[in-house]
């Protein structure tokens, strides 16, 4: 199979050869591997790669996947990072406009009249980067003779994948893991990987976020080899019942194998290690293990995250132990009863904050430790919620969230801001996703990339849409596909507001972005059909935050309305040198000649972009304190 | 009037009056001000050896604007204020010593006077009208009494007509940077819709830290203060070479104040895009302030600031201080 270079303009190709998206369980080889907490099953390829940068598609080194490329006049780079940092292409920040406004004239394919595929919109154009990555590596014993996989944990904006000279797969979706199978072309020596990042495709138009637009490999890279017998997905089902004291467990499995299977062994236990759930079923591809009850289970929340771990097993006929899954759970449950959001049978109140992942080194690069500082951040502000605006986050973030309590809304990588709204009015000509039929299973797949990869995440109560991208046929398809998959959470979108067509369709809560209390008691007052939440509010932009009394005011007023998110956590600011004092300094939209820009509107947060808390989180701290 | 007893003890102390041609001295124990009449403000107040004025200060009615005010239009709709903080007129001067006023002592009224002049107590009272359209009266009266305290009383004239004010109060330019000021009150930058998780207590902020805000902006606002002390040890007196830390206290009187303490003022912030394009800190901006706007925060494109924390320039706005040495 050969690449196409026209997969970019093509609404309906946003994943080719990519593997299903699958739960995040870690898997190891071995008891000893899981305790020591190594995994030799996994290869990280960051590091030092090999690198050239196009203007555009035209441009590129075409055959720079081949095996007899002599790469010798590319660079080198650092994966993960964003091509723009590495100081190839200017960085630009903007909001709502499409980065390519005032300087091409573009639509989406299919967009207006239905008919026009847009064809050569991104590959036929005079700026549309393109970065050429190669990366040469030997497999690591433990990968060795076995299935491998790469892993792809995020790359913007689309990517082709090419291994020794082989075409891949290709893969859009920045924001959630591309996987691909390499085993019929990977060797034990000297294996070429080349990876060919385009800064736009169609996607482009589904990922308008306000932030900085970047491009590159910027999450991690990793080659992970399955054992023999293999949990290719995992979907546990903890359900807490009624009696906030009881509980069942459900546990399905898929699984590959290619040897003669034997049994699973799913174990739950509790934080004392005492086994309370524990079963055995024969290996199949679908494996599925009925609920069963648990007399005494305590409740997972805010401020008392406890987490069972549960252990899956793997053996083969012979009933060697192949494969070690561990995953930890809570027990919780979310519902809506008469109109109002119940946690674990009580009134939900979000004190939320809305998260960018962002650092001002290294862009949506993050390390753990800024994620862990971050979380440190919320705890000790009393912040019990994170909206992931507006995208998946790396991994290890809902892991932090499980462990510290912190609910989650998850949201789908969504945002067609500029296709419907422009100089603030609401001008739906051309919007994408719509209920443009080409359009749709690019947006389901995002929906379903996200729900595969993050369910088992006892800390995610929401699953949202995606953020201000209008609402149609194909935002409603987003909707039902996660209803099907998922009758433990609540699924929210505030794009209905502007198209109330589809508010009974989409969105099991009002949400609403910057209402004033005014307009929320509006809402209260007139016989409201859901219940209300803020999935933004107090922008705290510069200076700001004043006036939090009196959205904290409404939770006593009102049961329906239960709080909302803050924008945002951080400022998205960069770290440059200052060109006249030499000085480390934080530079925004439009200091890197990029315009159209938005310039400062990037620094909304109640943290600095270098982390440090704003004057404001005092108030943050305490408000959220008084209803916690 | 006779200040010196006649039992033999030690004289009362009282304060000496200098009669100048342009200014009015008034000197004590351990501190001597000027009250300027052709800069329309106190020109120097010098408490043990130390000046404590770089220049006159004026009311102040600028904030630099906030990502809010921006937002909302707010420096659109009351951008006359800016030029009003810039530029002020002080169209007229009284002097009260001992309660009563006396003519002004311009020269050559003030040849009457000697070098011997005394009083318990002096009140100069400085009227300034703003360069607004219309145009408004604030008035500023200074007491000084015995000790050196010195009552600064502020009234703002409502006028209608004039648009909403960003801030009120007075500005204090000091010669140098100080080093920490230290005031009871709340905790953190605190506005009048900001202020619920403001810890009440005695803080100590080290430096003269300017809020570093992507944009810079108003900044380091703290509302409901009883009092504020600022420390610095140096001066531009070429003579002095090295200083000991030395301060000055402004404590509300009757009522609580609210107050910035910064190394710029609202313009130099308001014309910087970023924290770097600032100058060097030099100087030390105090602004004693009777009335705040909130900062608002619902968002950040249009949403105003909510209607009680506005402030109504058609209304007048008073407010006392006192300011003493430490």
């Amino acid at each position: 199979m050969r690449a196409e270079i026209h997969y970019l303009d093509n609404p309906e190709v946003f994943r080719v050869n990519q593997l299903p998206a699958h739960s995040d369980h870690a898997f190891y080889y071995s008891r000893e591997e899981l305790q020591a907490g190594e995994n030799s099953l996994l290869q990280t390829l960051n590091g030092s790669w090999k690198f050239h940068y196009s203007i555009n598609s035209e441009k590129r080194p075409s055959e720079f996947y081949q095996e007899n490329f002599s790469s010798d006049d590319f660079d080198e780079i650092t994966v993960p990072g964003h091509i723009e940092l590495a100081g190839y292409d200017k960085i630009h920040y903007i909001n709502t406009m499409y980065p390519w406004e005032g300087h091409l004239f573009r639509r989406p394919a299919y967009s207006l009249d239905g008919k026009n595929p847009a064809e050569g919109s991104f590959s036929q154009t005079d700026y549309n980067p393109v970065g050429s990555y190669l990366k040469t590596f030997d497999l690591e014993p433990g990968l060795l003779g076995k299935r491998v996989v790469i892993s792809f944990a995020g790359v913007e904006q689309a990517m082709y994948v090419w291994l020794n000279g082989k075409f891949i797969g290709y893969a859009e979706d920045s924001f959630t893991p591309s996987e691909f199978d390499l085993t019929p072309y990977i060797r034990e020596k000297a294996n070429v990987l080349a990876v060919e990042v385009h800064k736009r495709s169609t996607a482009a138009f589904l990922e308008d976020q306000d932030f900085f637009r970047f491009f590159g490999i910027f999450r991690e890279v990793t080659l992970y080899a399955k054992p023999d017998i293999h949990v290719e997905d995992l979907w546990a089902k903890p359900y807490l019942k009624e009696d906030n004291a009881s509980g069942s467990l459900e546990v399905e499995l898929k699984m590959s194998y290619l040897e003669m299977p034997g049994e699973v062994r799913v174990v739950l236990q509790d934080g004392q290690g005492n086994v309370c759930y524990d079963q055995v079923e024969e290996i199949a591809e679908q494996v599925h293990l009925m609920p069963v009850d648990i007399s005494s289970v305590t409740p997972w929340h805010y401020q008392s995250p406890y987490l069972y771990t549960l252990m899956i097993e793997v053996f083969d006929k012979a009933g060697r132990l192949i494969e070690v899954v561990p995953y930890k759970l809570g027990f919780r449950r979310i519902e809506i009863k008469d109109k109002i959001i119940l946690f674990n049978g009580e009134r939900l109140i979000l004190n939320g904050v809305n998260r960018h992942e962002w650092s001002a080194k290294g862009g949506r690069c993050i390390s753990r430790e800024e994620m862990e500082a971050d979380m440190g951040t919320i705890l000790e502000n009393n912040i019990n919620a994170v909206r992931t605006s507006h995208y998946p986050n790396q991994i290890p973030w809902y892991y932090l969230c499980d462990e510290n309590g912190i609910y989650v809304m998850a949201e789908t990588n969504l945002e067609s801001h500029g296709s419907w709204q422009k100089m603030g009015q609401v001008e739906p000509s051309w919007n994408v996703p719509g209920s443009i039929v080409q359009w749709r299973e690019a947006v389901v797949d995002r929906a379903r990339t996200n729900f595969e990869v993050f369910k088992n995440h006892t800390s995610i109560l929401f699953w949202s849409l995606g953020n201000e991208s209008y609402a149609g046929d194909n935002i409603e398809a987003m909707n039902r596909l996660f209803k099907e998959k998922d009758t433990s959470r609540l699924v929210h979108y505030e794009g209905v507001f502007h198209n109330r067509k589809y508010e009974d369709t989409i969105s099991d809560v009002e949400s609403r972005m910057y209402a004033t209390p005014e307009e929320i008691i509006e809402y209260l007052e007139h016989e409201p059909k859901k219940p209300f939440i803020l999935c933004e509010y107090m922008h705290d932009m510069g200076n700001s935050l004043g006036g939090m009394k009196s959205y904290m005011d409404l939770l006593d007023r009102y049961d329906m309305y239960q709080g909302g998110f803050i924008w945002d956590f951080i400022d998205q600011a960069l770290f440059v040198t200052d060109e006249i004092t030499g000085g480390r300094v934080l530079r925004y939209g439009g200091d890197f000649d990029d315009r159209p820009s938005d310039y400062e509107f990037s620094g909304n947060g109640i943290v600095f972009a270098d982390r440090t808390q704003k004057p404001a989180m005092q108030e943050v701290r305490y408000f959220y304190g008084l209803y916690k | 009037m006779d200040y010196t007893n006649n039992d033999g003890k030690q004289p009362e102390e009282v304060l000496q009056l200098i009669y100048g041609d342009c200014a009015l001295g008034i000197h004590g124990k351990d501190f001597h001000y000027i009250f300027s009449y052709q800069f329309g403000g106190p020109e120097s107040l010098v408490i043990d050896g130390r000046e404590w004025l770089y220049r006159v200060p004026k009311p102040t009615f600028w904030r630099a604007t906030t990502d809010n005010d921006r937002g909302n239009k707010f420096s659109l709709k009351s951008g006359m204020w800016l030029s009003a903080d810039m530029f002020i007129d002080c169209i007229g001067i009284k002097v009260f010593v001992d309660t009563k006023e006396i003519e002004l002592p311009l020269a050559p009224v003030n040849n009457r006077y000697s070098e011997q002049e005394k009083a318990r107590e002096v009140k100069i009272k400085y009227t300034y009208q703003t360069i607004t359209v219309p145009a408004t009266i604030v008035e500023v009266e200074y007491v000084v009494s015995i000790s050196g305290e010195i009552k600064v009383t502020v009234h703002y004239h409502g006028k209608t007509g004039l648009p909403e004010l960003p801030v009120f109060g007075m500005r204090f330019i000091v010669p140098t940077k100080a080093v920490k000021y230290r005031y009871e009150g709340l905790s953190g930058e605190t506005y009048p819709d900001r202020r619920e998780g403001g810890i009440p207590g005695i803080y100590e902020i080290e430096g003269l830290p300017v809020t570093p805000y992507l944009v810079p902006q108003d900044c380091n606002v703290h509302v409901a203060t009883k009092w504020l002390e600022v420390y610095r040890n140096t001066t531009l007196n070429n003579s002095v070479k090295q200083e000991n830390s030395f301060g000055l206290r402004f404590s509300g009187v009757d009522q609580d104040f609210a107050f910035s303490c910064l190394p710029y003022t609202s313009e130099e912030l308001e014309n910087a895009t970023h924290q770097e394009e600032l100058p060097p800190a030099r100087r030390t901006v105090i602004s004693i302030l009777g009335a705040v706007r909130g900062v608002g925060g619902i968002n950040s494109w249009g949403a105003d600031v909510e209607p009680p924390y506005h402030i109504d320039a058609g209304k007048d706005i008073s407010y006392s201080f006192s300011v003493l040495k430490l």
